[in-house]
C-alpha cells in the first residue's frame, strides 16, 4: 500500500446489485461490477489480464473479509465468491486461497462456504476470544495506551507465514470509535491481536493506531488490492448491525490499491447519510453526545466514543495513500 | 534482586465430611489432612493420620478467582482478579486457610504453593479430586530452593492504602519484595510518603502502580506476560536457573500465553497442570531477554529455565 494506483479509485454503482427489501444480492450484477471495476482500474480490456497484474498461479492469497456486523452486514458472500472465481481463472487452486478474519462465530454466520469451491481455507485467528495462538509472536506493535500490562498487538500468523498477497474486502460502515471503518481499519484491526484496548475509554487511540498497524510489514506490502463492498452500508451503530434500522444501500463497490483514497471517499458517503438522517456528523467531537451504555443502539445522536475519522488523514502521513480529495482521481461507472 | 526463601510445604486439606469418607480422601492421595477437633481417633481407626484443625491459628484468605464487576465503574474493562499474593508477600511466615467454592480448590493450592506459604484448603467435597491432582502436580514439580526474584523493594507501613498498592503491583506483574529499609540492590525502592512517592498518590492505587511502573520502566521488568489479563507470575532463581510460576485466576484454559523474562536462558521446560505433554513454543532469546509461548495452560504452570 498504496500500490501502483496511488490516488486512484474506481467506483462502480449498480442499482440492481441488491434488493433493499429482501437484501437479496444479484450475483450476475456483482460479477459485472467486479469485471468493470478491475478493468477500469488497470486499463485492461480483458478481466483476466487485470487480475493477472496482481496475482499469479503461484500465489497464496488471503482475502481479508469483514464479518464484525454479520449476519446483518459483512463482506458479501457473492462478492467474495466472485473474487475467488477470478483467482481460479488465473490458475490458483482452492487450497491457495484463504478467507480470514479474527473471530470464528462471525465468519460462520456469513456462510461463505456456500459461495466458494471446496478446499478454500477458512481461517480465524482466535479460536477463543483473546487467544494468541494464531498470532506471530515476533511481529507486533508495542504500545501502552492506558497502563495495560499487555502492550503488544501481534500480526496474524497467516499474514506473516503463509500469504504472498492479500485482498482487502471491507464494507462501508460507521464506527463508533474510528468514525468510519473501511480499508484501513479492516486490514489493520482485522490482522492484529489485542486492538480493542485502543478504544477502552471515551477518548480513543484509534487516530494513530489504525494507520500504524496498517503500515507494518509484511501486511503493508502484501495487501495489493482493496475491493470495498458497499452494496450495504451502516450509517450508525457500527461496526455492528444488530438491526436494519441503521443499514442503508449505497449499491456500489470501490476498487483500488490506495486504502487512504478509498476511505476518504467512503467517509463522505457515511457522513452524508448521517446528515441526511439528521444525525451528528462523524466529525462532531462534542462530549455532549457521548454516553455510556447501549443507548447508541437506538439513538443516532448518542455515541460511545469521540469519533476519530482523522485516522484516515493520519494514515496518509505514514505514506499509505493520498488523502486530499482534490488529488484523488475517481472514475465512476454506472451499470 | 534476590529475596529469601522458605522450605516447601504442600498445602493441607481441611475435611469435615467425617471418617466415613476415608476411602475418598485416601484415593485423592492427600497427605496432610486436618479435621474438626475431636474426630482424630475415628479417622485413625479408619487408617488415616489427621490433625485437629484450629481456626484460630490460621489467617483466612478470600477465595482466589476472577469477578466481572460490570456494575462498578472502572477505567478499563479489565477483569477484577481476586489474588492473595500481596497478602502472602506481606506475611509469608503465617499459616493460611482457604474456604473456597467449587472449582477453586486447585487454584488455592497452587497460589499457596507459588508463594511458598503454609496453607490449608477447605474445598467443596466435589472438588476433592481436583485438589488431590493439584497436590500431586505440585509434589511432582517440586520446589527448588531458589530465592524469590524481584526488582522493586517496598517499605510496607502496614496500611490499607499500601496493601492496595501491593495488590495492584502484583496484579501488574511488577515483581517486588517487602523490605524494612531501602536496599540498593533493587532497581527501584518505593517508600510511600517520601518525595518520589507521595502518600496522596497512593489514594489512587491504580495510578500509583502506573507511576511505579513508569519509574522502573518496562525494559527493566523481570517478567512480562502477554495474552492474558488474568495470569499472574512469580520468579524464583539463582545465578543460572530460573523458575517462572504462572497462575491463571480466570477459571478456564488459556489458549496461548507469551512470556518474556529478563536474561538469557538457553533451555526451557514447561510443566502445566492438567495438560498432557506440554511443550514451550516459539522459544527465543532476544534483546537481553528470553521469550517463549505457553501454548495451553489451566490453573497453574511452571517453566524451568537454565542458562
Amino acid at each position: 500500500m498504496p500500490g501502483p494506483y496511488s490516488g486512484q479509485v474506481v467506483r462502480v454503482h449498480a442499482e440492481k446489485s441488491i434488493d433493499e427489501q429482501s437484501e437479496r444480492v444479484d450475483a450476475p450484477t456483482v460479477r459485472e461490477m467486479i469485471s468493470h471495476g478491475m478493468r477500469s482500474l488497470t486499463g485492461d480490456s480483458d478481466t483476466r489480464d487485470s487480475w493477472a497484474r496482481f496475482f499469479s498461479s503461484a500465489d497464496v492469497v488471503g482475502i481479508k473479509v469483514n464479518c464484525s456486523g454479520a449476519p446483518g452486514i459483512m463482506s458479501t458472500p457473492e462478492v467474495v465468491g466472485e473474487i475467488v472465481r477470478n483467482l481460479g481463472v488465473l490458475g490458483l487452486k482452492p487450497n491457495q486461497i484463504w478467507i480470514y478474519e479474527r473471530f470464528p462465530g462471525q465468519v460462520a454466520s456469513a456462510h461463505y462456504d456456500r459461495f466458494v469451491p471446496a478446499g478454500v481455507h477458512f481461517w480465524t485467528a482466535e479460536r477463543d476470544r483473546g487467544s494468541i495462538a494464531g498470532y506471530d509472536p515476533n511481529t507486533y506493535v508495542d504500545v501502552n495506551f492506558f497502563g495495560e500490562d499487555d502492550t503488544r498487538s501481534n500480526m496474524s500468523r497467516v499474514v506473516t507465514e503463509h500469504f504472498t498477497k492479500i485482498i482487502n474486502v471491507p464494507n462501508m460502515k460507521d464506527h463508533g470509535a474510528a468514525g468510519v471503518t473501511g480499508c484501513l481499519k479492516n486490514i489493520a484491526y482485522g490482522s492484529f491481536s489485542n486492538v480493542a484496548r485502543s478504544h477502552s475509554g471515551f477518548k480513543t487511540n484509534t487516530y494513530s493506531f489504525i494507520g500504524t498497524l496498517a503500515s507494518v510489514e509484511p501486511l503493508r506490502s502484501r495487501t495489493v488490492l482493496n475491493i470495498m463492498d458497499g452494496l450495504r452500508g451502516v450509517w450508525h451503530g457500527g461496526p455492528f448491525s444488530p438491526s436494519r434500522k441503521f443499514r442503508f444501500y449505497p449499491k456500489q463497490m470501490m476498487f483500488g490499491t490506495d486504502p487512504v483514497s478509498m476511505d476518504r471517499l467512503m467517509l463522505d458517503v457515511i457522513d452524508g447519510k448521517r446528515k441526511a438522517e439528521h444525525a451528528t456528523s462523524v466529525w462532531d467531537r462534542s462530549m455532549a453526545h457521548i454516553k455510556a451504555g447501549r443507548d447508541y443502539d437506538q439513538n443516532p445522536n448518542i455515541d460511545r466514543f469521540v469519533r476519530e475519522p482523522g485516522h484516515i488523514e493520519y494514515a496518509s502521513t505514514l505514506g499509505l495513500g493520498v488523502y486530499e480529495i482534490d488529488r484523488i482521481q475517481v472514475r465512476k461507472i454506472e451499470l | 534482586m534476590l529475596g529469601f526463601f522458605l522450605a516447601a510445604l504442600l498445602p493441607g486439606l481441611y475435611w469435615d465430611q467425617g471418617p466415613k469418607t476415608a476411602d475418598v480422601v485416601r484415593q485423592a492421595g492427600i497427605e496432610r489432612v486436618f479435621v474438626p477437633a475431636g474426630q482424630e481417633g475415628a479417622w485413625k481407626t479408619a487408617g488415616i493420620d489427621v490433625q485437629p484443625f484450629d481456626a484460630s491459628k490460621f489467617v483466612k484468605l478470600p477465595a482466589p478467582g476472577v469477578e466481572r464487576r460490570m456494575n462498578v465503574a472502572a477505567a478499563t474493562s479489565m477483569p477484577w482478579v481476586d489474588a492473595n499474593g500481596w497478602r502472602l508477600e506481606r506475611a509469608a511466615n503465617r499459616q493460611y486457610y482457604y474456604d473456597v467454592p467449587w472449582r477453586r480448590a486447585a487454584l488455592a493450592a497452587a497460589e499457596a504453593s507459588m508463594y511458598n506459604v503454609d496453607a490449608v484448603v477447605h474445598p467443596e467435597p466435589r472438588d476433592l479430586t481436583a485438589f488431590g491432582e493439584m497436590l500431586a502436580f505440585l509434589k511432582n514439580i517440586g520446589q527448588p530452593a531458589m530465592p524469590v526474584m524481584a526488582n522493586i523493594a517496598i517499605l510496607d507501613d502496614g496500611s490499607e492504602e499500601t496493601g492496595e498498592v501491593l495488590n495492584l503491583l502484583s496484579r501488574r506483574n511488577l515483581l517486588y519484595r517487602i523490605v524494612t529499609a531501602p536496599d540498593p540492590k533493587y532497581d527501584l525502592n518505593v517508600q510511600i510518603g517520601d518525595k518520589d512517592f507521595p502518600k496522596d498518590e497512593a489514594l489512587d492505587p491504580f495510578a500509583f502502580a502506573t507511576m511505579v511502573r513508569q519509574k522502573l520502566t518496562d525494559e527493566k521488568r523481570l517478567l512480562r506476560i502477554y495474552g492474558s489479563e488474568v495470569v499472574l507470575g512469580r520468579l524464583n532463581g539463582d545465578s543460572r536457573r530460573l523458575r517462572v510460576h504462572l497462575i491463571n485466576y480466570g477459571g478456564g484454559k488459556i489458549d496461548g500465553l507469551r512470556v518474556r523474562v529478563l536474561g538469557s536462558y538457553h533451555h526451557g521446560k514447561l510443566a502445566a497442570f492438567a495438560i498432557e505433554n506440554p511443550e514451550l513454543a516459539d522459544y527465543e532469546l532476544a534483546d537481553g531477554g528470553t521469550e517463549f509461548t505457553v501454548p495451553e495452560m489451566g490453573a497453574y504452570a511452571v517453566v524451568d529455565l537454565e542458562q
